[in-house]
């Protein structure tokens, strides 16, 4: 009886001899099936549909979807760039092949021929140009073209794109770019409000039909005139479901992102499970700006007294690894494997207090001059509410450091982070896949991101992020790399906890066969979600 | 005569002077506490994408391009011309949101609350009237079991063993998405969907409109004029219905207007369970992106709409029973 | 016959389950963490172990032994629900009662300003209050009765208006007793019954607010409660802990609840004359 509702079991039915109900089950099953899924007329059209929790995610536009991953994909699907990635690495897209010429610090780009637009129009490499000054004029976030000079046409087919400076993220960030059509865009003076149908006319293989504001569904349609061919699934559908095990065995997904919890019922049933690289990680943000964690020591201390393993075995069943506090992921390229760790070891971390002048009081708790040792630990509800705030507050009380912990609404915390207003705080981000730029992103103390160390206490280590973005030769840049990773690790000026399983599940029998993209979508996306995916 | 229909009048009068003006409160305060949330719709949209950093100048300007407050009195002046402002996160008109939103509200909440307390007076009444039965002692003991059930778990329950255990009922959302059905066909689907969250409510509502309407009924009951109509020998339906139930109707009624006047955060935890489209959710996604326009048109229409509930409770109130009348008088 | 009537009373099953109830969870509450061998915040098990001799309803997601936290959250609920409760009575009392009795632009002001209550969104109201000021679950408790007295009083004003003009309180006021003399001995007592539905009402409102906000994750993710308890079992529905992590939970809810609506029923009974007259005579 007990196991009645646990779904491990549901096969066993039959065995339990309990075949009752499951003829009873096996008839409403079918005649609902029946009522319900008969009626809905196949028109003959394969279609895909994919669960996402929170559904919205703006406009499928370049300048009104959401600044996050999923609002990128969306876009993604429905307009082309020059370069885009796949398993193997970057592959031709508008542009069938590109070379650096380092003489003239520029790009030359050979577009495809006989690309359509959506609306049937022939994409020029005017269009190209115009995009490249279009987005320096107004900004699309997801790509930077500081670095970009100008650009011209260079032959019939051909684009040249020249740099103020040799810039190494720049493959990465043409690889996002979405190409425009001159002849929507040229009229448009604000594109933040510009939502008209021919502002979704793009050259992804599909186009944009319908999104659901309230019910944060979308739809696409498979674009026939592809210049790829036209794809596999005629009709690509994006539908709210909170809970992506349900939506999956219920059919109602083919696609959809899950907790490592799930993969063996899932597996049971017949759906593919895709594991991703470790791209995410939690990271605890330490507040250098104010005393007692401006100290370098300090900081070391507090890495020694967090039992990063226990947190994953503790709050995440053991679906995680433990993260390298040289902030980049052990499965990018650039990886240090030198980079500098903090072991568990809450003996040297008490050590470290005491030889900073805390003093460990009969309570256990340490004090400096009186005044205990105090700190208040800040935890938002980052996707769902999670044990790690608690685990870390067990573990620093357990050295010592006495923990108030706060737990609050998303933005409420980040807001706080943002203006330095806390001690200790639960955040995480992803991107470490991808571009290594996205190190600057992630230390400058000019960044505007939350999720940002924001640390400018060594001058070196911000030379160096400056100096690997101007870093062509690979080697060379792995080196600079490894030396940030090594500096970052020893600075700590935020610690990177763990990177927590991402997992993927999709139906098989509709026939496309997802991955996780090495590297990540664009300058870094981990989703599963790609556009190459769905051609033939 | 003359003088009481005067009276009455001033009175009224009053009343709705005093509701125009908790009105005006109530707009006010839907002003101003959506904006003390702490953070902004900058911070909650961009601040934590790891795709996408600001430096502080864009986020000035975003902030900039974004911010529509000019003050309370633009504000009242806008919402007598009936425009609510735009929408933060899709530059679009609020109102249209709102009622894109508003009739899968209307449809969960209102068939749930009509049949909450259609069963729930039916069964209170049936039950009053066999006191001490094997039938009321277990619909009252239901009941009871049912009240300490809170909305959460029923649920999880319902969609654990009727969507995920049985399959029987879809898991989320309103309608199939992009369907292409005949009209029948969307109707039967958009019922399917219907089911589940319509289901947790109604479990949710009935037990409180079960145990009101036998309670009322049971002090009902015992009223001279019911016992005069058992001994004129009418019948068992009628005395039930027309009698006595009539009378046991008030504080029914009362519980039915209220809920219906919570509509807008009535179905809040159910919506998000069921990831059931309508305001709730129109609301959760507003506060969490701080999209300050839409969460001051929900709040400003969700309390008018209770305010206005209430002042036409009272005045039926003030008609029904001339004992509550005398509280202005002095 | 009195004596006899009391003695029935007491025989009541209503009264009698309930105060059996009630029995159980104050012993739980109160002898709870002398029977239970286990540190309830202590996340050293293996997580998500089915039942064993050693934990009796087996260990939750991140190492915490379930039975300890059950009774621990208990503890807890019941003081939120209690707290929240008395506090939302008091004060709804107060304001009907003083609203009822003066009339005229005390009531106006107060009735008013309990329909603003009632109108903004308490969630809004909720998430604001969490976000700024952080409060520690007892005053969160307290601010919740701030918020939803309103029905209280409204309930015991509209009673108050009918009493007020009852025969012998009309003799009180002519025989000159003051406000607060005939507030708070004709008016208070008289009411009783009121208090009592309005009290196990919002008992119930607040154990399950609880559950809602931490629903929301609006509270203190490491405070025991039952609400929390529901909460993190949800988030693992579809593994195997149905019987021992969720229905647990569950069922001190559902019993909590039926406890308050069971003495009241009874104390109802007994206090309600209509209700009274009744009640002799079917257990007669």
């Amino acid at each position: 009886m007990a196991k009645k509702f646990a779904l491990t079991v549901h096969q066993n039915t039959q065995e339990d001899g309990d075949s009752l109900m499951a003829l009873i089950q096996r008839c409403t099953l079918s005649l609902i099936f029946i009522l319900f899924f008969g009626i809905i007329c196949f028109a003959g059209n394969s279609e895909i549909r994919i669960a996402d929790p929170s559904g919205d995610w703006g406009f499928p536009t370049p300048y009104r979807h959401y600044p996050r991953g999923p609002g990128y994909i969306r876009m993604s699907m429905v307009f082309d760039t020059l370069i885009w990635k796949d398993t193997t690495g970057v592959i031709p897209a508008l542009a069938e092949s590109w070379s650096y010429e380092p003489e003239t610090l520029s790009y030359l780009f050979t577009l495809r021929q006989g690309v359509k637009w959506h609306d049937g129009r022939p994409l020029t490499p005017a269009d190209v140009i115009f995009t490249f000054q279009y987005l320096k004029e107004h900004p699309y976030n997801f790509v930077r073209l500081d670095s970009v000079s100008g650009c011209e046409i260079a032959g019939e087919h051909q684009v040249r794109v020249k740099l103020h400076e040799p810039y190494a993220p720049f493959l990465a960030y043409m690889a996002t770019m979405p190409i425009l059509p001159e002849h929507v865009w040229n009229k448009v003076k604000d594109p933040k409000k510009y939502v008209q149908p021919d502002s979704f006319i793009g050259t992804g293989p599909y186009t944009f039909v319908d999104f659901n504001k309230v019910k944060g569904t979308y739809l696409f349609e498979a674009f026939a005139d592809y210049y790829q061919g036209r794809p596999k699934i005629d009709r690509l559908i994006y539908i709210k479901a909170d809970d992506p095990l349900l939506a999956l065995l219920t059919g109602k997904a083919d696609l959809a992102e899950i907790e490592p919890n799930m993969v063996k019922i899932l597996e049971k049933k017949g759906m593919t499970i895709l594991r991703n690289q470790r791209g995410w990680n939690k990271k605890l943000m330490i507040n250098h700006t104010k005393e007692p964690f401006s100290n370098k020591e300090f900081r070391h201390a507090l890495a020694y007294a967090i039992n990063r393993q226990e947190i994953i075995d503790k709050a995440h069943q053991g679906h995680g690894t433990v993260a390298s506090d040289g902030l980049l992921s052990p499965d990018h390229e650039f990886y240090n494997p030198k980079t500098p760790s903090y072991e568990y070891n809450p003996a040297k971390a008490r050590k470290i207090l005491t030889s900073l002048g805390y003093i460990q009081g009969k309570d256990g708790f340490f004090a400096k001059d009186g005044k205990p040792l105090h700190v208040r630990l800040l935890a938002s509800t980052v996707t769902t509410t999670d044990r790690d705030g608690e685990i870390i507050r067990h573990q620093l009380e357990q050295v010592g450091i006495a923990v108030d912990l706060q737990m609050q609404e998303k933005t409420a915390a980040d807001t706080q982070i943002k203006a330095w207003d806390f001690d200790l705080a639960v955040s995480g981000h992803g991107g470490l896949l991808g571009d290594t730029v996205m190190l600057n992103r992630m230390i400058s103390p000019k960044s505007g991101s939350v999720n940002s160390a924001r640390y400018g206490g060594s001058k070196k280590l911000l030379g160096l992020l400056k100096e690997q973005l101007r870093t062509m030769d690979k080697e060379k840049r792995r080196r600079i790399l490894a030396e940030i990773q090594k500096i970052y690790a020893e600075e700590l000026p935020s610690l990177s906890l763990y990177y927590p399983e991402s997992t993927a599940a999709y139906n098989p029998k509709k026939g496309i066969s997802w991955y996780f993209t090495p590297g990540g979508i664009g300058t870094g996306i981990p989703l599963c979600q790609n556009k190459a995916a769905l051609l033939r | 005569m003359m003088l009481s229909s005067r009276r009455f009048t001033k009175k009224r009068i009053s009343l709705l002077l005093a509701y125009s003006l908790s009105a005006l409160l109530m707009i006010w305060l839907s002003y101003l506490l959506p904006s003390l949330l702490p953070g902004d719709f900058v911070t909650a949209m961009y601040s934590t994408s790891e795709d996408v950093t600001l430096t502080a100048a864009q986020e000035s300007e975003l902030r900039a391009y974004y911010s529509q407050d000019t003050g309370f009195s633009e504000y009242l002046l806008k919402l007598i011309r009936l425009d609510w402002g735009n929408s933060y996160a899709f530059l679009t008109p609020v109102s249209e949101l709102f009622f894109e939103a508003l009739p899968w509200t209307l449809l969960l909440l209102v068939s749930a609350n009509i049949l909450a307390a259609l069963t729930g007076f039916i069964a209170g009444v049936e039950a009053a009237f066999r006191r001490n039965s094997r039938f009321e002692r277990s619909l009252v003991s239901c009941g009871t079991v049912l009240e300490g059930l809170p909305e959460i778990c029923t649920g999880v329950i319902l969609l654990a063993v009727f969507s995920l255990y049985l399959g029987w009922f879809p898991a989320a959302g309103a309608e199939t998405a992009y369907a292409e059905l005949s009209f029948q066909a969307w109707l039967l689907d958009v019922g399917h969907h219907l089911t589940l969250p319509l289901a947790s409510l109604v479990i949710a509502y009935f037990p409180g409109n079960f145990l009101l309407t036998r309670t009322s009924m049971i002090m009902v009951i015992s009223q001279p004029y019911i016992k005069t109509a058992q001994a004129k020998g009418l019948s068992g339906l009628r005395i039930r219905y027309a009698h006595a139930a009539r009378n046991a109707l008030l504080p029914l009624v009362t519980r039915f207007g209220l809920r219906l006047a919570f509509t807008v955060t009535g179905a809040f935890v159910v919506e998000r369970i069921h990831a059931y489209p309508g305001l709730g959710t129109l609301l959760f996604n507003a506060i969490r992106l701080r999209d300050l326009p839409v969460i001051q048109a929900i709040v400003l229409i969700s309390s008018i709409m209770v305010l206005a509930m209430i002042m036409v409770l009272e005045l039926v109130y003030a008609y029904l029973d001339p004992r509550v009348q005398d509280a202005y008088q002095r | 016959m009195h004596i006899n009537a009391k003695k029935k009373m007491l025989r009541d099953p209503w009264l009698l389950t309930g105060g059996i109830l009630f029995f159980f969870f104050a012993t739980a509450s109160i002898f709870g963490s002398a029977i239970c061998p286990h540190d309830p915040s202590a996340m050293e098990f293996t997580p998500l172990s089915s039942p064993c001799a050693v934990h009796p309803l087996g260990v939750n997601d991140c190492g915490q032994d379930i039975f300890a936290g059950l009774i621990c959250a208990v503890r807890n609920t019941v003081l939120f629900g209690l707290t929240c409760a008395a506090v939302s009575l008091c004060i709804g009392v107060l304001i009907g009662l003083t609203a009822g009795w003066f009339g005229g632009i005390i009531d106006m002001l107060f009735m008013r300003l309990a329909d603003v209550l009632l109108a903004v969104p308490a969630i809004m109201v909720l998430i604001l209050i969490s976000a700024l000021f952080q409060p520690p679950p007892l005053t969160l408790a307290v601010i919740l009765a701030l918020l939803i007295w309103p029905t209280i009083s409204k309930a015991i004003r509209a009673q108050t208006l009918i009493v007020r003009e009852s025969p012998h309180v009309r003799a009180a006021v002519q025989m000159g007793a003051g406000n607060s003399y005939i507030i708070f001995r004709h008016l208070l007592p008289e009411l009783f019954p009121l208090y009592l539905i309005g009290f196990s009402g919002k008992c119930r409102m607040a154990m399950f607010m609880e559950a809602s906000l931490a629903f929301m994750g609006l509270i203190d993710p490491g405070r025991k409660s039952l609400g929390m308890m529901i909460h993190y079992a949800l988030k693992y529905y579809y593994l195997d802990i149905w019987w021992n992590w969720l229905l647990p939970p569950v069922l001190c809810l559902s019993l909590l609840i039926m406890t308050v609506t069971f003495i009241v029923i009874s104390l109802e009974k007994m206090l309600d004359p209509r209700l009274r007259e009744n009640f002799g005579e079917s257990s007669a």
